[in-house]
């Protein structure tokens, strides 16, 4: 699998495996649905004064929810003009403009997997390859493969591909 | 009553309190990227890539990160903002 960096930032994934494509049509999923619990880092309180987390939460978390939503359509979107390869993987353009709901979503999923499981740094550094028969090993696989996306995208956002 | 001396103390503990400005937190995460943190921190608060740099460093090995301290209107925003990004932040006021 390769990126090829867009000038503007965006860019274009090559040769996505299709084991790595059904994994990547998830990411538009809704993480509180997908990670009932591990979504609650998603909103995190903003300190310990107790009004101020009440007023977050009838005012604040709705509005964040709801630029997480709209950032997850444009995702589904985007997912939704994958291209088939002859070589049968592939291919996805994410354009410049949807660099920032990209990240939002692959953070916000990434985020809730990691807690729903309770993944540590060292886990989620491990150099080995995780159990991808267990869901703990599953969703360190996943919350690897999505960071690689991450990456690249920064990467051409912050220009360092041109 | 009150004698003078029980009434002086809560206006100056009072005056000290609304003189302590607000200190907004950013905290360590095991999942968070730190080429994404600084991306953050460079777009909230407008910093050149090494100051960002040092700050997301800082999270990273201490556990935290005072990245702003002023009025609770604006930490109130700040934290809005980094909690938009899916940064684990916080306000608190200064000791």
């Amino acid at each position: 699998m390769t990126f090829e960096f867009a000038k503007g930032g965006g860019g274009r994934f090559h040769g996505i495996h299709p084991v790595l494509e059904g994994i990547l049509r998830t990411v538009a999923l809704d993480p509180w649905e997908r990670c009932p619990e591990g979504s609650a880092r998603l909103l995190p309180p903003p300190g310990e004064d107790e009004e101020l987390c009440i007023d977050w939460q009838d005012h604040v978390q709705p509005e964040l929810r709801r630029g997480f939503d709209a950032a997850r359509a444009v995702v589904e979107g985007d997912l939704a003009t994958m291209v088939r390869e002859k070589d049968e993987t592939w291919s996805l353009q994410i354009p410049a403009d949807h660099g920032e709901a990209w990240l939002s979503t692959l953070n916000a999923l990434r985020l809730a997997l990691a807690s729903e499981h309770v993944l540590t740094e060292a886990e989620l550094s491990e150099r080995e390859e995780p159990d991808f028969s267990t869901p703990r090993g599953l969703a360190v696989m996943q919350v690897n493969f999505f960071a690689f996306i991450q990456e690249c995208l920064i990467r051409a956002m912050e220009g360092d591909g041109e | 009553m009150a004698t003078p001396d029980l009434l002086e103390s809560p206006e100056t503990d009072l005056r000290e309190e609304l003189d302590r400005p607000w200190l907004v937190v950013v905290h360590n995460d095991p999942v968070n990227l730190m080429s994404y943190v600084t991306m953050v921190f460079r777009r909230i608060f407008g910093w050149t890539a090494e100051k960002a740099e040092q700050h997301m460093m800082e999270v990273h090995h201490k556990g935290r990160s005072v990245v702003w301290s002023g009025g609770r209107e604006q930490a109130e925003l700040y934290v809005q903002q980094l909690h938009g990004f899916l940064l684990l932040a916080t306000m608190e006021k200064a000791p």
